[in-house]
């Protein structure tokens, strides 16, 4: 029975989340409409000129365009990886599938800077990658791997693939057979079968795989900032600037700005690829 | 099997070590360079040598910054599950469109950007003048409740909902019901939880970026600024791989207290 | 009937969840002592009612009485009654003996006097052997019987039963039917069951009461309302039933006679001259005559052999009819037959279309 009581255990963790989550989220967008000031946090007058002068900044705008692509290209990547090992692993028996998967979950619990730092000691002028093809002989002088856009995607994507083969593989080995065997006893061949039946309903687990790589791409400070150095700076980077530079409403701007974009990348791949239609209404 | 599906299941299952091998491979390196004995890093390693852990422990910066984690951790995953399990089991049989929004604000932390939370709160902090250290502890609740509230929502829906009634039924009022009914059936959700979100705390840097303050810094944040200002390298592997080695000791323990099953279906 | 024998009152209680009226003023008594049921299809209300009693949902309007004490505003944690749950609802992390303890000890009884009647309780039900058994580790069957024991143990004013035997398969569900009865009987508390299935209520119950969309339609002895239904959804609840409509053309004394479309037939009652019924006849008391003899004529259209009885088919000019024939001797009648139909005045019923 719904008491009282029962309501009141609700108040702790709301008052939690509304004070240190909603409120200085809606404080810093309340920062991000006025101007700058050189003694205060921010200044009196109301404006819209942060946002404003973001987009017209020809630099900024670059950094957006850089951004957008780095998430394609590792959202592309960890797709074409992810779903095959996905499947793979979700048509393994049951006990070697836990492990994997365990095996996969276990450096997602490992802090991003320990996995980027071993990218580091990979790419890096004295790292593995160098001195083996230095000890092969293939080249004279190190390689300038770090540092750059490729080794943020390459890193990134390694370091954001576990979540989206996680997701695929529980949403795969939760489908009903009995879906691929009507397909089968109707005429469709295994490519067929694939195609129609289970990519299908599998959508799910790739929409939830997909906005979880999309939205970590867009924040991941730590690993831009060691793998790409000063020149592969992103959008999120620009905010940290900000901050250090004590520009409050501007890195408030910035900060909306990428916000608006996981936003509208989130309702993109909701609306493309609709996994409501598969899941059912209720829950 | 024709030879096609054999060849397509050959192609994902080296596809799979692979992408294993990958995603892997940095922190098994992380770890190898810890044992190095050279001041600089070489693969392959020409031996193993425990001194960059001493150096680890003789750093006052390190030891503090470690000591700070731990205790950061466990107060905030103590806090956290504390709030996520009354979240949980507020919304455990509830329905509708209120549910669904609370619900969906207990784990928006979860895909949140972690970075603009730090700026935010650190705004605020600023504003109200609040201290270093319980600012750091809120905002590691923020980030770490998610997790406690997920563990411990999936074992309270779990429960058959006679169960609450049968004990009703008997006699049995609010309290009592709780502790001798509920508590006992889903208390792997919350330590599992509490585990998670050990971990997740301890490995917390984004919000702690602006967070921290001079003598307050946390492990990660040590880590990543010796990595950016080109720092003795070799003592953050030794760092690093302490890290790795509590975290695979807290995997280990939530496995043998929930199964395997129940943390990837959480997940 | 005094106050201190009716163990359950409902007085014009409503029930609604957001625009779904669940329970529409409905009015109880139950009698100490007694089995009642409350049968329905789904969603008829049946199971809100039962929850009214418990406590667990809180009536819109009206009252709940158990003993005679008002209990609307009183928890069901305070309320004097025990329930078997349809899933059973056994703790799983408790023995099945300290699930049966469990409502004793929220009584404060001394720990020596509760292991004394677990012991009992576990015998009444045929269970001592499983006392230190876990829930997981027994059939169906057994688990029904420990909750049945854990509800009965406390020795509560009304013991509530939300559809105790659904998940028994059927052979299983008679037998414990027949326990069940014995059990309430031997002990003497007052039950009440939640069923869809009317033979389990006219096997289990004293008396019943038929629900349909929140309304209770008729309450009887299962005897009454099954030989007497007042409405056509009763009538066709509990079993199979012909219905044929008329006209009453002539009386004489208490019995009338009927012009329908099929062809004349008697009743007894006080329906008027004039007056359009129509009337109800159970299958099993349509009698099937040759065809020069007197009833309604009809053709039989289907012949249907169940064991114990053959079920016939037959069409008349007023439209389908059903007639069951007891095995008892060779069976004369053959598909494309034509016969007449016909029954005791007494076995008619004329329906009302409103409640009981």
């Amino acid at each position: 029975m719904k008491s009282a009581w029962a309501s009141a255990l609700v108040v702790p963790p709301l008052a939690m989340t509304a004070l240190f989550f909603v409120a200085p989220v809606l404080y810093l967008f309340w920062v991000s409409l006025h101007e700058a000031s050189p003694s205060e946090l921010y200044g009196a007058a109301l404006t819209m000129q942060n946002y404003a002068a973001v987009f017209a900044d020809s630099f900024y705008v670059a950094i957006i365009r850089r951004t957008l692509a780095v998430a394609a290209v590792i959202l592309g990547l960890s797709l074409v990886i992810g779903y095959p090992v996905a499947y793979f692993v979700a048509l393994l028996p049951p006990r070697r599938r836990m492990l994997v998967l365990l095996l996969l979950l276990f450096p997602l619990m490992v802090s991003n800077v320990v996995r980027a730092y071993g990218w580091v000691a990979l790419l890096g002028r004295r790292g593995v990658v160098n001195t083996g093809l230095a000890s092969v002989g293939l080249i004279d002088a190190p390689l300038d791997l770090l540092y750059s856009t490729p080794a943020v995607v390459v890193g990134l994507m390694t370091i954001l693939l576990p979540y989206m083969i996680i997701s695929i593989a529980n949403a795969l080995a939760a489908l009903d057979t009995r879906y691929e065997e009507a397909a089968q006893a109707l005429g469709a061949g295994p490519v067929r079968t694939f195609l129609h039946v289970t990519l299908p309903l599998s959508t799910p687990g790739v929409a939830s795989g997909t906005l979880l790589v999309l939205l970590l791409t867009l924040s991941a400070y730590v690993t831009i900032t060691l793998l790409g150095g000063p020149r592969s700076k992103l959008l999120v980077s620009m905010i940290y600037d900000g901050v250090t530079a004590f520009q409050w409403p501007h890195a408030a701007a910035l900060a909306f700005i990428l916000l608006a974009l996981a936003l509208a990348l989130t309702m993109l791949v909701l609306a493309l690829l609709r996994p409501a239609r598969v899941q059912g209404t209720g829950r | 099997m024709n030879r096609a599906r054999v060849a397509g299941r050959t192609l994902r299952g080296s596809g799979t070590v692979i992408a294993t091998t990958l995603i892997l491979v940095p922190i098994a390196i992380v770890v190898v360079a810890a044992f190095s004995p050279e001041d600089y890093f070489e693969f392959p390693p020409p031996g193993l040598s425990g001194r960059w852990f001493v150096e680890f422990f003789r750093l006052e910066n390190m030891r503090s910054a470690f000591a700070l984690s731990v205790e950061l951790a466990l107060l905030a995953a103590t806090l956290s599950t504390v709030l996520g399990t009354l979240g949980a089991l507020f919304l455990a049989r509830r329905r509708g469109a209120v549910a669904a929004l609370l619900q969906g604000l207990f784990l928006a932390p979860l895909v949140f950007p972690t970075i603009i939370l730090g700026v935010a709160l650190l705004l605020l902090y600023k504003t109200l003048g609040m201290p270093v250290f319980p600012g750091l502890l809120l905002a590691h609740c923020i980030v770490a409740m998610p997790y406690g509230f997920r563990t411990v929502l999936a074992s309270a829906q779990a429960l058959d909902p006679a169960l609450e009634e049968a004990g009703q039924s008997l006699g049995a009022g609010p309290l009592r019901t709780f502790l001798l009914l509920t508590l006992p059936l889903i208390w792997q959700g919350v330590l599992s939880g509490w585990l998670f979100a050990f971990i997740v705390s301890f490995g917390e840097l984004n919000t702690a970026l602006f967070l921290t303050g001079p003598g307050v810094t946390t492990l990660p944040i040590e880590i990543f600024s010796y990595l950016q200002f080109q720092g003795s390298q070799l003592v953050i592997a030794a760092a690093s791989t302490l890290q790795i080695a509590l975290i695979v000791i807290l995997v280990t323990a939530i496995e043998r207290i929930v199964g395997i099953g129940r943390i990837i279906r959480a997940r | 009937m005094s106050d201190a024998q009716i163990d359950v009152r409902l007085a014009a209680v409503r029930k609604s969840f957001g625009s779904v009226v669940a329970v529409h003023n409905v009015d109880l008594e139950i009698r100490r002592g007694t089995i009642f049921s409350l049968l329905g299809p789904s969603g008829c209300g049946k199971t809100t009612t039962l929850r009214l009693i418990a406590g667990f949902e809180r009536p819109d309007a009206g009252d709940v009485y158990i003993r005679g004490e008002r209990v609307t505003p009183i928890p069901p944690y305070r309320r004097n009654f025990s329930m078997v749950f349809q899933s059973y609802a056994l703790f799983p992390h408790l023995s099945v003996a300290e699930n049966v303890a469990f409502g004793l000890r929220m009584r404060g009884m001394a720990r020596s006097r509760r292991a004394e009647a677990v012991r009992d309780a576990l015998a009444l039900v045929k269970l001592d052997p499983l006392a230190d058994r876990y829930p997981r580790q027994l059939s169906g069957g057994q688990q029904q019987r420990v909750a049945l024991a854990r509800a009965i143990v406390v020795k509560p004013a009304v013991l509530l039963l939300d559809e105790p035997l659904g998940a028994l398969d059927k052979m299983l569900r008679e037998e414990m039917q027949i326990e069940l009865r014995s059990l309430q009987q031997r002990l003497g508390i007052t039950a009440v069951f939640v069923t869809h299935d009317q033979e389990e209520a006219l096997t289990l119950s004293d008396r019943v009461a038929v629900m349909r969309n929140g309304i209770i339609e008729q309450t009887g002895a299962p005897r009454e309302i099954y030989d007497r239904p007042r409405t056509e959804f009763v009538a066709g609840f509990l079993g199979a039933s012909n219905f044929i409509d008329g006209t009453v053309v002539a009386r004489e004394g208490d019995t009338a006679t009927v012009e329908t479309s099929a062809g004349r037939a008697s009743l007894r009652g006080d329906s008027a001259i004039g007056q359009r019924v129509r009337i109800a006849i159970r299958p099993e008391r349509l009698r099937m005559e040759r065809f020069d003899g007197a009833g309604l004529p009809a053709r039989v259209r289907d012949i249907v052999y169940r064991g114990p009885v053959t079920h016939f088919y037959l069409e008349s000019a007023g439209g389908p009819l059903i007639s069951y024939q007891q095995n008892a001797g060779a069976n004369e009648w053959a598909v494309g037959d034509q016969v007449r139909c016909a029954w005791d005045p007494e076995s008619a019923v004329v329906l009302g279309s409103g409640r009981a």
